[in-house]
């Protein structure tokens, strides 16, 4: 598989008037086509400091980051970035608010709305289309806010924490949507999370920070069959395994 | 979404009829008590308990407001005051929501004019009176300009910090969907505020009545605020009635439209 993402020597002190914080320090990390890698660590550990590096809202202090062979300097609507929070605007339709980003680019061209249109009705919102956010349950709603990030087919999705503001049923449930969705239409992503078990329901891949100055403590890599979902992975025996793998690593870091 | 011919239990329909009763009670008592204030007022100045000369009566006021617009004078001081009154609100919040917009999107102008907005906000604008009158004469543009002047600064911190309000993530969104400053403030700020901008033109109504009232206080040839001096200084204190009354109506019919605007927003969203 090619290197989509290359994350090398990256630190990021913060400045503020009366402190200095080194949120990361040293840290490599590279991501593969069509992977999906979780990133877990202590609170504070930065990780969507590096949701944000790689996004180009912030830049590094030190080190580069370069994604499918483009340093990323600036803001780059090559990335899609999910939050914890849906930020649907309730004042415009779900379709609207799916095309949000199409029209802020100016690529409102017949093939793009006919992809999202198709992405809508194949994740069953067709019905939905003319109605507004408030008339849509939790779970839709993210779903609708996953359909915006890929309606500009980002080449990498950047997920923080999107499930952390949902019940746990639905959290369930919006985690399965989720993957299929991603995996089907073939998308790479990057997913901070502080739910361990999430984190190998759902990836190739988990990346354990250390505490803050952060940086990769291990990697652990997952060998599901490629078939289940991650609920189906969570009734693996080898679920426990990494699961507890993954707790002793971060306990060492406590 | 919602099921209209659901059936409901018989518990339902008593709630409702509680809800029900509960609103006429209030709608009641709502008006038994401006009854009950007219009455005791014409009761009291008719008996002599209060000096009708001094307090006026109900019935003075009809009779005045009949003389009035039978002079035919009246509708045309409510309308120099209302005119004042619409074209005061319009231009502050013109100017207002003009300032809001360049003090958000240019935070380093925001810094440095902070402090100043701060001290206009709080001066008390009728102490700028006589340097207005000087520098635009006694007339209608001084009312407009006292009108205005009282309006703007709170129009302009109302907005400003309603576009504050929006959440980092929604900006951080659409700064990763590659919007610029100028589209994250039409696509987001602004509609996102369109409810708290109504809102502050409900209090702008109100404080453009007082700042042209006050303007008329100080300097007119006509209008409401003109009779009530007027009306005070040659102890006509039934004119002076009649013109609160006149302004009492005129100020909430402008609010219930504001009102009914946002009703109207509320419900389109």
């Amino acid at each position: 598989m090619e290197k989509l993402l290359e994350i090398s020597g990256v630190n990021l002190t913060y400045q503020s008037k009366t402190s200095e914080t080194v949120a990361l320090s040293d840290l490599d990390l590279e991501i593969l086509d069509n992977e999906f890698v979780s990133i877990v660590g202590p609170s504070g550990c930065g990780k969507t400091t590096i949701l944000s590096l790689v996004a180009g809202l912030l830049s590094p202090t030190k080190g580069e980051i370069v994604l499918n062979g483009e340093k990323v300097k600036g803001p780059t609507t090559r990335i899609g970035y999910m939050f914890q929070r849906d930020n649907l605007f309730e004042w415009l339709t779900i379709q609207k608010n799916v095309t949000l980003g199409l029209s802020l680019q100016k690529k409102k061209t017949q093939e793009n709305i006919d992809y999202t249109n198709n992405l809508i009705t194949k994740y069953g919102l067709g019905d939905f289309k003319k109605h507004t956010p408030k008339e849509l349950s939790g779970g839709m709603r993210q779903r609708v806010a996953l359909i915006r990030t890929l309606a500009t087919r980002p080449e990498l999705l950047l997920l923080d924490e999107p499930f952390s503001a949902l019940d746990y049923q639905t959290r369930l449930l919006v985690q399965d949507d989720v993957y299929k969705i991603i995996k089907s239409e073939n998308k790479s992503a990057i997913l901070v999370t502080h739910d361990i078990s999430e984190a190998i329901a759902m990836s190739d891949k988990v990346v354990i920070l250390t505490q803050r100055p952060g940086k990769v403590k291990t990697i652990v890599n997952l060998n599901f069959n490629k078939t289940l979902t991650p609920f189906e992975r969570r009734n693996q025996p080898e679920f426990m395994e990494y699961f507890n793998q993954i707790w002793k690593e971060l306990q060492y870091e406590e | 979404m919602k099921n209209k011919k659901q059936q409901f239990s018989e518990l339902h329909y008593k709630f409702i009829r509680k809800l029900r009763i509960q609103t006429v009670v209030v709608h009641t008592i709502r008006i038994l008590l401006l009854v009950g204030f007219l009455g005791i007022w014409e009761l009291a100045t008719a008996t002599g308990a209060l000096d009708p000369f001094i307090a006026s009566s109900p019935s003075r006021v009809v009779t005045t407001f009949v003389d009035l617009i039978k002079n035919s004078n009246l509708l045309h001081h409510s309308w120099v005051t209302l005119y004042e009154t619409i074209l005061a609100f319009l231009i502050s919040t013109g100017i207002g929501l003009a300032l809001a917009i360049v003090l958000y999107m240019i935070p380093f102008v925001r810094r440095i004019l902070e402090p100043y907005l701060v001290v206009l906000n709080s001066l008390p604008k009728i102490a700028l009176g006589p340097l207005i009158i000087v520098w635009m004469g006694a007339g209608t543009k001084t009312i407009v300009a006292m009108g205005v002047l009282i309006c703007v600064i709170i129009t302009t911190i109302n907005m400003l910090h309603g576009f504050c309000q929006i959440e980092d993530d929604k900006i951080m969104l659409m700064k990763t969907m590659g919007a610029n400053k100028i589209q994250t403030f039409t696509r987001l700020v602004f509609p996102a505020n369109i409810p708290s901008l109504i809102s502050s033109l409900k209090i702008n109504v109100g404080m453009a009545w007082v700042g042209v009232i006050m303007g008329e206080y100080l300097t007119s040839k006509a209008g409401l605020g003109y009779l009530i001096v007027y009306g005070g200084q040659v102890f006509k204190l039934d004119l002076v009635m009649t013109s609160i009354v006149v302004l009492c109506i005129l100020a909430g019919l402008m609010y219930g439209i504001i009102a009914l605007a946002e009703i109207y927003v509320n419900k389109k969203r």
